[in-house]
């Protein structure tokens, strides 16, 4: 076996170009998002606290939401459960094509799916510049020393599991809105529950998906009243009082106030159950698109794990 | 901190998907029927809690509140954990589909056993309460930067630095969530403290 590490000295100028490189992708994301972010703000004149309606879009007709929706989730949540288990770069490009497609295809607009790139943002920045930096040292492969760094040699097998692993995370964050995003957030939920899932379950979800907005307004009102006197948060003990009264007031007005609806539910003979008129009709249609997704799917799987053995 | 898709392998995301499961049916058989909707009340608060940044130096954090949600549900933490972030995965994509069993161990194991040690020390005057909300916030959040980390740290060697990293991340937020937490309890306490899980 080949004990032999290719190292690389890289001469200054190359390494200020691949750090730059290696971090404009993050650090332009986030300056988008920023911007985005300062945008809302200045609106409004408080943080951004939007919650995206998931299923806004559900009214469209696309390859999507024309699909039995109980034969859509099973399937798509099995691909992304393939695309997750991926190794190959080439095959998670593929993957990342796939999904801007189905993006595409399923009619909404891209901002919703930019949105969900932007929020791994953070989390997948520090994969992409810790591990290249910290993975170990495996027999015959290269390794880049940078200039001033030369404590911390760059893996750039590190490199590349850091972008697979990125690749496969916006795959399957992109897959997510033709999962969700193209059918009514109780017909997702009454197919969820065809599917297995308690019922009690899919009545939380559906609960405390109405709560969320209805909590929010609340919170935006009490922010806006604190402002009005004065508040201005800072690092400090002071804020920290304000902001756990101030959490302490949310839980439980939203308490008070739900149990009202609540007691008004039971009264009208609410049983842990709300009557839906959702009815799924399967169609040989419905099943062909699950058959053409599995295959594309396993197809892209066993190319993942045959095809670097068969290469030379 | 939330986990993506596709950061763990395919078999720890499927092994933790499969105790989560346990853990919610268990979560679920502890639960009445009719306290379902006060479950959903105190997730969807909690969703919108995670919401509020508050400012840290040059950058802010976000609250994650898990020793909260054991202290006011007490069993059924897990539940509600395990359903806030199924939400939070499809709306925002904090976490992720596949990622949901592992994000749910790392936050609902810490909601779950900080509510039993709510209740155990919290006695009955402002002052226990306040001091064990501090020491649940604090509890919660490092035992899920522990779990994180241990979670990274058998994905493979690949991870060991990012798990470092991560844990020492969560130093300044397990500060913050101590004294927001400590304040919470002692608002919730003087103000309506049946609402504290009984």
């Amino acid at each position: 076996m080949d004990h032999t590490l290719n190292i690389i000295n890289v001469p200054g100028w190359a390494a200020v170009g691949i750090l730059l490189l290696i971090a404009s992708l993050p650090l332009s994301l986030l300056l988008t998002f920023t911007r985005h972010k300062a945008a809302k703000k200045q609106d409004s004149g408080r943080p951004d606290w939007s919650v995206p309606s998931i299923d806004a879009y559900a009214s469209q007709t696309s390859f999507f939401h024309t699909w039995d929706t109980r034969v859509k989730i099973i399937t798509l949540f099995i691909c992304c459960f393939i695309i997750v288990s991926l190794e190959n770069i080439a095959s998670c490009l593929v993957a990342l094509t796939i999904s801007c497609l189905s993006v595409h295809f399923c009619k909404i607009p891209w901002h919703r799916a930019r949105n969900r790139l932007l929020a791994m943002t953070g989390f997948l920045s520090m994969f992409l510049i810790v591990i290249p930096f910290t993975s170990p040292t495996q027999s015959g492969e290269t390794i880049l020393l940078f200039p001033l760094l030369s404590s911390f040699p760059f893996h750039v097998n590190g490199f590349y599991v850091a972008l697979v692993i990125i690749l496969k995370a916006c795959s399957v964050a992109l897959l997510m809105e033709p999962m969700f995003g193209t059918a009514s957030l109780s017909a997702t939920l009454h197919a969820l529950r065809r599917l297995g899932l308690p019922s009690s379950i899919t009545q939380m979800i559906m609960l405390s998906h109405r709560y969320i907005f209805v909590f929010l307004q609340e919170v935006i009102r009490m922010y806006r009243g604190m402002k009005v006197r004065g508040f201005t948060p800072k690092t400090d003990i002071p804020t920290m009082r304000t902001m756990g009264n101030f959490l302490g007031m949310l839980f439980i007005r939203s308490y008070e106030r739900t149990q009202r609806v609540h007691e008004a539910m039971l009264s009208r003979g609410y049983h842990g159950l709300i009557p839906t008129f959702i009815r799924f009709e399967l169609s040989m249609k419905d099943i062909a698109k699950g058959v053409l997704w599995l295959i594309i799917g396993i197809t892209l799987f066993t190319v993942d794990r045959f095809a670097p053995m068969l290469s030379p | 901190m939330h986990i993506s898709d596709g950061v763990l392998p395919t078999s720890i995301s499927a092994a933790s998907f499969a105790i989560t499961g346990i853990g919610v049916a268990l979560s679920l058989r502890q639960t009445r029927q009719e306290d379902l909707p006060k479950i959903a009340v105190v997730t969807s608060s909690f969703f919108v809690a995670a919401l509020i940044h508050l400012p840290l130096g040059p950058t802010s954090v976000h609250l994650l509140l898990p020793g909260i949600v054991g202290a006011l549900l007490g069993p059924a933490a897990f539940l509600s954990i395990v359903v806030g972030l199924f939400l939070q995965s499809i709306l925002f994509q904090y976490g992720g589909l596949t990622a949901l069993g592992a994000n749910g161990l790392m936050m609902g194991t810490p909601a779950y056993l900080c509510g039993l040690l709510f209740q155990s020390i919290r006695g009955n005057t402002l002052k226990t309460n306040s001091i064990a909300g501090a020491i649940t916030g604090a509890l919660g959040i490092f035992l899920s930067a522990v779990i994180l980390a241990s979670l990274l740290y058998l994905s493979g060697e690949n991870f060991f630095g990012v798990a470092k990293i991560a844990l020492a991340a969560h130093i300044p937020v397990i500060v913050i969530e101590a004294v927001i937490s400590a304040f919470i309890i002692s608002f919730i306490f003087r103000v309506k403290p049946e609402m504290l899980y009984h």
